[in-house]
């Protein structure tokens, strides 16, 4: 019965303790940083100009950018983004490598590339700087990726494109399943966030993981799904 | 069904399904498969009860869309294609194309698994 399920609970008590001081510092400084990374953000999408003129003080939209009659859509910029803000990232890194784990991997997506500018704020992002980087690479071709293989380089791994644990039991893929053009050389934390959407249950396939809905489909078939996962997670360019 | 989840009001369904998907992100984002799937099925028992209400109350989900966790909004998108396609498919185009983390790899292959003809939503 879920009324006695411990993530009820831990969630109810999730509410309370997100009240608490530390996590409401760590959130008051990941927010600053995002608002400031969004303002920077809206300011090259909207042809920030610092010169133009806001609306006075004591009016409607005081404080917000005044039309100079070129655009609609900077009259909003100024009252979307509060001022005074710094960009600014937790300095303390979470006390367990679990919760740096996630926390890094968390502010790695929710600020995207960025976040290597918070990286001079607190010196412990500094010690996955790497896998950080790699994170962010732009798409590659496939060729570009098979040939990384050759090379190991810090912050990335040597992935299958059709996974090894998908291969017959008759051993009559072994040779496939290592051959050059089934490995590709890509970002650490996306090998393991591959790896672990193939062992996640999905409606989508029916219920099954997609490792368990590609046993015994085709070589061909398990290609595709693997490009298309490297492709989808920004990885491969085709 | 379960009786706690028959108890509670569509709201707090709703309030349940995007913390069990809050919880849920920090396990995709390192990997953890047991947790991972272990949240799956609690999501997906909300979302059967929603869907046995009366008018099937998974629209209460679409409020979803907005929450500023990339993996709430992924999973309130997937729980409510089969009542809002085209709303949930553009939450799934916008995660695609404009995140960064895994849940770009989730709402691309879903995307993919829709047009193809795996992901058959009901």
């Amino acid at each position: 019965m879920l009324s006695a399920d411990p993530d009820i609970r831990r969630i109810m008590a999730l509410r309370a303790i997100e009240s608490g001081l530390l996590r409401l510092r760590w959130l008051a400084a990941a927010t600053r940083f995002e608002i400031a990374m969004r303002r920077h953000d809206r300011a090259l999408k909207y042809a920030y100009n610092s010169a133009q003129p806001r609306v006075p003080r004591g009016q409607p939209e005081s404080g917000q950018w005044a039309s100079d009659g070129t655009s609609s859509d900077s009259v909003r910029l100024a009252g979307d983004i509060p001022t005074g803000d710094s960009p600014e990232v937790p300095k303390e890194a979470p006390p367990t490598t679990r919760l740096r784990n996630i926390a890094i991997r968390a502010l790695a997506a929710r600020f995207g590339p960025g976040i290597l500018v918070a990286a001079e704020v607190g010196s412990w992002i500094y010690d996955h700087k790497e896998e950080i980087s790699a994170y962010f690479d732009s798409p590659k071709t496939l060729e570009e990726l098979q040939s990384g293989a050759e090379t190991p380089e810090k912050g990335y791994d040597i992935h299958h494109i059709v996974e090894r644990a998908s291969v017959n039991e008759n051993g009559s893929e072994d040779d496939k399943v290592d051959a050059a053009e089934n490995l590709v050389r890509i970002p650490r934390w996306k090998h393991w966030q591959i790896n672990g959407y193939y062992q996640t249950e999905s409606d989508e396939y029916g219920g099954l993981t997609p490792r368990e809905y590609l046993k015994g489909k085709s070589w061909e078939e398990r290609t595709r799904v693997g490009l298309n996962a490297l492709e989808r997670f920004g990885i491969l360019r085709r | 069904m379960s009786a706690a989840l028959d108890k509670m009001s569509t709201a707090e369904l709703a309030k349940i399904f995007a913390g069990f998907a809050i919880q849920q992100y920090d396990h995709i984002l390192i990997g953890e498969v047991k947790q991972t799937n272990r949240y799956y099925h609690k999501m997906k028992a909300v979302e059967l009860e929603l869907k046995s209400r009366p008018g099937d109350q998974r629209s209460v989900l679409i409020a979803l869309y907005d929450n500023p966790n990339p993996n709430v909004k992924v999973k309130a998108a997937k729980a409510t294609l089969a009542i809002a396609p085209a709303a949930a498919r553009q939450v799934l185009e916008t995660v695609a194309a404009t995140c960064y983390g895994p849940e770009i790899l989730e709402a691309g292959m879903s995307l993919t698994n829709l047009d193809n003809g795996i992901y058959k939503p009901t």
